[in-house]
Formats: C-alpha cells, structure tokens, sequence
C-alpha cells in the first residue's frame, strides 16, 4: 500500500518539475499573430507575399522611395566613391553579386555572401546573423564597415550634407534640419521596402492558375514541402522561417570559423548557424549559403541530400534526403518558378551617374 | 484440446490483426502547412525529420516555444481508416468481403513550450460477416474500441536529454513502431505473442511515465516504468520496467538515413491469481503471487538511398506460474521478423515492401510456431497536405504450428486514408 501512494505521487511529482522546468526563464508570452511577426509563429504554408509592413516611424512616400533608390545606387557614401549599396546588392545579378563573397573597398574580400535586397523587407532580422533588427538599422551598417564601404557616418553625412541636390532632397523628405545618419537609412530602408516580388509562376500557382506551373514544377513544389524537407525552414510566403541553422557548411579556416549568430547571441547552440535566405528569386544568384561555397543549385540540392555538412552542432533538421536524380531536377524546376516577374521590379535600373543628384 | 487451442490462438492473432490501430497524424501536416512526407518516408513510416518532431514532442526538431500551439492553429483532429476487400484462404475454408480495416480518431498538438499531447481513440467497429455463426452481439468486432494513446509529453526538460511521456502512449522498446507500420493486415508476430497467462503483450501501448532523450552522436535512450497491461487498469502493485538505447552511425535516426542498432529489455512482473484480490471500498484489484518474465532484444536498421532492411530479433521468457501446457518449466520463447522497405517514384508514391515473421516457441508448444512471409505494394494517390489517399495491396502467407499446420493465404486490397 505504501508502495502504491508512493506510485501515485511520482507522475504528479514530475509533472510538477516538468512544468517547473519547461516555465523557467520563460515568461516568453506568444507573440500576437500580425504579418510582422508571423515568422514566429512557426512553419506557415506556401503562397503569395502578403503587402509589406511599413514601420509607423518611417512611413513611405514618392520623394522617399525616390531618395533611396538614388542613395542606394549611389558610390559617394563610400569613403573612396567606389562602393554603393548596389555593387553589392546588384539588381541585375538579384539582388546579390557575383559572389562567393561580397568584394568591398579596395578590393577587400568580405567573409560572407551578400545577402539578397529584394523582399528583404519580409526578413525579420537583417544580415546572416541577424544582428540588425530592420532595414533602416541595417543600411547604417555597411557605410562604416571598414570592408565594405570604409565610410564613418560622419564623413558620410559631410559628404551627402555637401552635395545641394541632396540637401534639397532631404528637405524635401525629412523637412527643415541637418541631414543625419537615420535619415540616409531610412530613405534607402524605403526604397528596398518597394523591391518586393509578389508575382512568379508559383504565385499565380498559388492564386489559383494550375497551368502557370508545368508538371515537373509542381512535382518540384510536392518535393520542395515534403520528402526535400525544404519548408522545414524554407516556409511561408517568404520562403524562409527568418531562423538561424547550422547547415555544417565547411570553414574556410578552420582556425578562425565564422561564428555565425553565435557572435550576436553568445548562445552556443548558435555556433556556425545563418539566417535561412529567401527562395524567391534564388536561381538568379548563384552561388549559395552564407560563404558562396555551392556554385549552383543543382550542386546546392546535392549539399541537402548529403544531410549537409559536418559539424558539431549541425541542425537537427538537416538529414540525408535520399532524393534521386528525378526529384533533384524537379527542385531546381520548381525553385527556377520562383523567379519574379513583377515588372516594376525589373524595370529598376541602376540610376546613373548623372543622373544622381549634384 | 490441440485444436481448441489452435483454433482459439487464430481467433486471437486475427483479433490483434484487426485491431491494429495505424497512426498518421495529418493534423500536424494541416497545423505546418506541410505535405505528409516532410514526416512520413511514406505515411504512416516516420522518416528521420518525423522521428526527431516525434522526439521533440511534436515540435520542429530542435525549436521549440516557436510554433502555434493547439490554441491557435487549425482544429488538431485527424482521422485515419482503411477499407477494402479481402481474400483469405486457409485450410478450412476460404473468406472474402469488404471491410472497415481499422478507424481512429487522432487529436494532437503543442499545449505550450514544450508541453504536447497525443490522443488516439479508435472505435468500437462491429462488422461480422453475414456467413458468421458465432456468437451475437458483435463478440467479434473488426475492432475493440480503445483510448490508443493519450499522453502528456514534456519536451526538453534537460535540452534534448530529458523528455517525459506521461499517461498511455507507444513505449520507446518499439524502434519499429507497431503503431506505424506499413502493414495492415500482417502484424509483427513476435509483437503480437502473448504465451499463456501473461497479460503482457509487446504491442500494446502501455500506460505509466517513460523517459527518453538523445545524446551526440546519435545515441538515443528510453527508460520507462509501466503497468505492462496494456490499456487494461493495472492489476497489481509492482511495476515493469524497460530500458532501449540505440546509436546510430552516420547522419539521421536510422529510419531513412544512417545505420542504426538497438538493444532493449524489458522486465516484468504479473500477478498469477486475480481471484479475490478486491483492496479498495471502490474495487480496486491487485492480484496475488506475482511472477516474472522478461523480454531482451536488438534490432538493427540499414538504409542506403531509399532502401531500408529492418531486423529484429526478440527473446522472451515468462515464469513456470504461467506455462499452461508445461508449469514445471519456464516459458520461453524467440522469434523476429525481418522486412525489406523500398520507396521509389517521386516522393515516394511507391512503396514495396517484404516481410518475413518467425516465432519459435518451446518445443513443446510447436502448434504456436508461426512462419510467414508478406509482401506489399503502396501507391499513393496523392501527396498533398494533409490528406493521403494510398492504393494499398497485401499479400500474407502464414503457417502456423508444425504438424499438421495452419496455413492462411490472405490477400487485401484497400484504399488507406487520412485527413
């Protein structure tokens, strides 16, 4: 009998530790559901992008969108005049360069891929190890990134504050008042806010047109959300959960790895993981993953169907796929019908040097 | 008196058969927006990612706290059946219908960070063929009805070395799931055996707490204490234990990637005599002279691309107290099964499969010695979210006992669905 009250305590008693242990350090309430925030709600399904969010505090206008496409194309934030943001986020090459990693000032290798702008403005986090909390704060970043533009936001204003056509511009925008750094950041978090590619094959798929994909391609969408386990973290409209994995993709030094959002969160099980990039559009920017390491996106499914790489803390979501040569086809398929076709966004060409203002 | 025991133990093995509950859960596909591969190599077998959301109690493997809870997604109902025609040919005559296979109704989810439950309720289904002559009132259900599973899970109590499983649920000494299988007609035997008085049955779910986690690399535990009744309330106040590990070499769980090997006991103890044992003012039993048994195994999977070969290999021995046909010897027993899974076609439309059972019982009880070979062919329909419709056919060759066999021939055809 003792032995039975004794029996009878013990579930209670580890339900208890139980609630006690999976509560602690977590008064984390969930978020509420708003497009903002979606991508911490977990896996949502496939489909069109909804409209773009605009911050309340950087509300978009013409003059701005205008302003920040001509800041965004524009080399004089560089310390030299050489670097823009689109050398590296070049619209031709979308949204991205040439890659493997992005070349800054003079002729300084960065250690990482250039992250794609467009429907950047989707991404809750900037960079890949989202270190910067929204477009404006990450615009600031690379003009003093000492490989990238080589700039300090001091020199970088001198020089904007220098020039009447953009003075004007920005009184024009912001008002009366010196130009400042936010300013700059958010006129061009404004114009990356319009690059937006809400109209593919898979798009219309999705809205309902069943011939706009072909029958490989649908084949490839069936893989890419099933035996592919590519919305594992590849999900939801943006094709990405906005989440940092450890995909085990090799260091090129191994002495000195890249940390990855280790280096932003101190949090081990960070070690070496990046933000899941978009899909959308992916097939005009090879290469892949965070260091360009994968030229192309067949040798990229390869990566994923190995499991990825080795790594202590590789994601438990990367397992081998066992996917055969048929599927493979049809993935690359499928992701080439995520390429934009939003003519407004095609129709973005860099602004050209006289045509910036003076 | 042989062939009353032949003929009941036949009634009792095509029992388990139709009563076989088949889990799939379209609830979670429905909830992530998935289609059932993302977990199934081919619903209702779990693939590596489905095992390790299994593990991180139905959250994505390795997040938690990051997902809509129960509260917030879809209605997290699902609900699972097979119905088709089937064949069987056996020595004494031949039967042949249509049928309700199995039915169950699954509601699972997230309750908060790392707080899951799973519950599987499979109904009554009283469908006796119009030729049957046995008894009335549907003593011969095509399924028993049953609370399958309902169980708490706490996820990640120390990281992914600790989660606990409370209430009735599948133990972990399953690495082949009896819940999941492709088979739906033919159990795994050596599962299915329960040798004279012993209410332990190794296919049961099982109602009490189970610990389980995983360490790196690939090396997984499970330690539980339970009743060992089944679903039937606990007749006794000891209680069993059990204990699996598992390493897998290589990438993955060992269920479409990496090689894995396991080994498990499980240590029972069952009362002998249930007559007057009422202790409690509102009838709660516990039976007297409780005597042991246990049941000590390995299994082993292999995969390479999408091939998969499964083997098990189990012995069990039961006390004296409860070997009806010899109680002046222990009962003991061995047998396993071993089956050969290929999944072909695009996302895996297609699955053949190969099985072979065996048990070998004491030389003295040759009428339970089973032998069979299965072979089945699965085509899937479609592979959408959350809904699958598989093109399901069986083919089971069984031979039971040594002289003068039983030997069943039976064939199904059957459409397996679930939403």
């Amino acid at each position: 009998m003792k032995g039975k009250k004794w029996m009878m305590f013990l579930p209670i008693g580890l339900l208890l530790v139980g609630w006690g242990v999976s509560l602690a350090g977590g008064d984390e309430k969930p978020p509420p559901i708003t497009q903002v925030n979606a991508q911490l709600l977990g896996p949502q399904r496939l489909g069109p992008l909804p409209p773009v969010v605009t911050p309340p505090n950087n509300p978009q206008s013409s003059a701005k969108i205008l302003l920040g496409k001509q800041l965004y194309f524009d080399t004089r934030l560089s310390k030299d005049s050489t670097i823009s943001c689109a050398t590296c986020h070049n619209p031709a090459l979308g949204w991205s360069d040439e890659g493997p990693t992005s070349k800054g000032i003079a002729g300084q290798m960065g250690g990482r891929r250039a992250p794609p702008v467009s429907n950047a403005a989707y991404s809750p986090l900037q960079f890949w190890d989202g270190r910067s909390p929204s477009l404006e704060d990450q615009a600031k970043g690379p003009i003093q990134n000492p490989i990238e533009m080589g700039n300090t936001h001091q020199a970088m204003i001198r020089t904007v504050a220098d020039i009447p056509g953009y003075v004007e511009e920005f009184k024009r925008v912001f008002g009366e008042g010196p130009i400042t750094v936010q300013q700059v950041a958010d006129a061009i978090a404004a114009f990356e806010r319009t690059v937006v590619t809400t109209d593919s094959r898979f798009d219309r798929y999705a809205r309902g047109d069943h011939d706009a994909l072909t029958r490989l391609e649908k084949q490839g969408l069936e893989i890419f959300n099933g035996k592919g386990h590519c919305t594992a973290c590849h999900w939801g409209p943006y094709f990405s959960d906005g989440r940092f994995h450890n995909l085990g993709v090799p260091a090129r030094d191994p002495k000195n790895p890249d940390q990855g959002r280790y280096a932003v969160t101190k949090n081990p099980r960070d070690m070496g993981a990046f933000k899941t990039p978009t899909v959308r559009d992916a097939s005009l920017r090879a290469p892949y993953l965070h260091d360009g390491s994968e030229k192309t996106l067949e040798s990229l499914i390869d990566f994923y169907d190995r499991g990825g790489g080795n790594d202590a803390n590789l994601d438990p979501l990367m397992v081998p796929l066992g996917l055969t040569r048929l599927e493979k086809k049809a993935l690359v398929a499928f992701i080439k019908a995520l390429v934009s076709l939003n003519p407004e966004v095609a129709a973005i060409q860099p602004v050209p040097e006289s045509e910036l203002p003076k | 008196m042989k062939k009353t025991l032949l003929v009941s133990l036949a009634a009792g093995a095509s029992v388990f058969i139709l009563c076989q509950s088949l889990a799939a859960i379209p609830a979670f596909a429905r909830k992530h927006g998935f289609n059932c591969n993302m977990c199934h190599t081919a619903y209702p077998k779990l693939n590596d990612f489905g095992q390790r959301f299994r593990d991180n109690g139905y959250q994505i493997p390795g997040q938690s706290g990051r997902e809509k809870t129960v509260f917030e997604s879809s209605i997290p109902l699902a609900v699972r059946t097979t119905a088709g025609h089937s064949l069987d040919k056996s020595k004494p005559g031949t039967t042949a219908g249509f049928g309700l296979y199995g039915l169950d109704l699954l509601a699972a989810g997230v309750l908060h960070k790392n707080i899951s439950f799973l519950f599987v309720y499979t109904p009554r289904i009283d469908e006796p063929a119009a030729d049957y002559r046995g008894q009335e009132n549907g003593t011969n259900p095509a399924q028993t009805a049953a609370i399958e599973s309902a169980s708490l899970v706490f996820s990640n109590l120390i990281g992914e070395k600790l989660n606990l499983r409370i209430g009735r649920f599948e133990p972990d000494y399953h690495l082949f799931s009896s819940k999941r299988p492709y088979y739906i007609m033919q159990p795994y035997e050596i599962y299915a055996f329960a040798p004279g008085g012993n209410p332990f049955v190794f296919a049961d779910n099982q109602i009490g707490i189970e610990a389980s986690g995983r360490f790196k690399p690939g090396l997984k535990y499970g330690l539980g204490l339970i009743n060992g009744t089944g679903g039937v309330p606990d007749n006794n106040t000891g209680k069993d234990v059990y204990i699996t590990l598992s390493k897998t070499f290589g990438k993955g769980d060992g269920q479409t990637a990496g090689q894995r090997l396991g080994i498990f006991g499980y240590f029972g103890r069952q009362p002998t005599d249930l007559t007057d044992t009422v202790v409690g003012a509102t009838g709660e039993t516990n039976g007297r002279d409780n005597k042991s048994f246990y049941r000590v195994g390995g299994n082993l999977s292999l995969n390479w691309k999408m091939v998969n070969l499964q083997v098990l290999v189990l012995k069990g021995s039961d006390d004296k107290a409860f070997n009806a046909i010899d109680p002046s010897r222990d009962y003991s027993f061995w047998g396993g099964f071993v089956q050969f899974d290929w999944a072909a076609l695009a996302n895996n439309r297609l699955v053949a499969s190969l099985l072979y059972n065996w048990l070998e019982p004491p030389d003295y009880d040759r009428p339970n010695r089973v032998t069979g070979f299965s072979a089945l062919l699965r085509y899937y329909l479609g592979s959408w979210t959350a809904v699958n419709i598989a093109v399901h056919a069986e083919y089971t060759h069984r031979t039971l006992g040594v002289d003068n066999p039983l030997k069943d021939d039976v064939f199904t055809l059957l459409l397996d669905f679930d939403f």
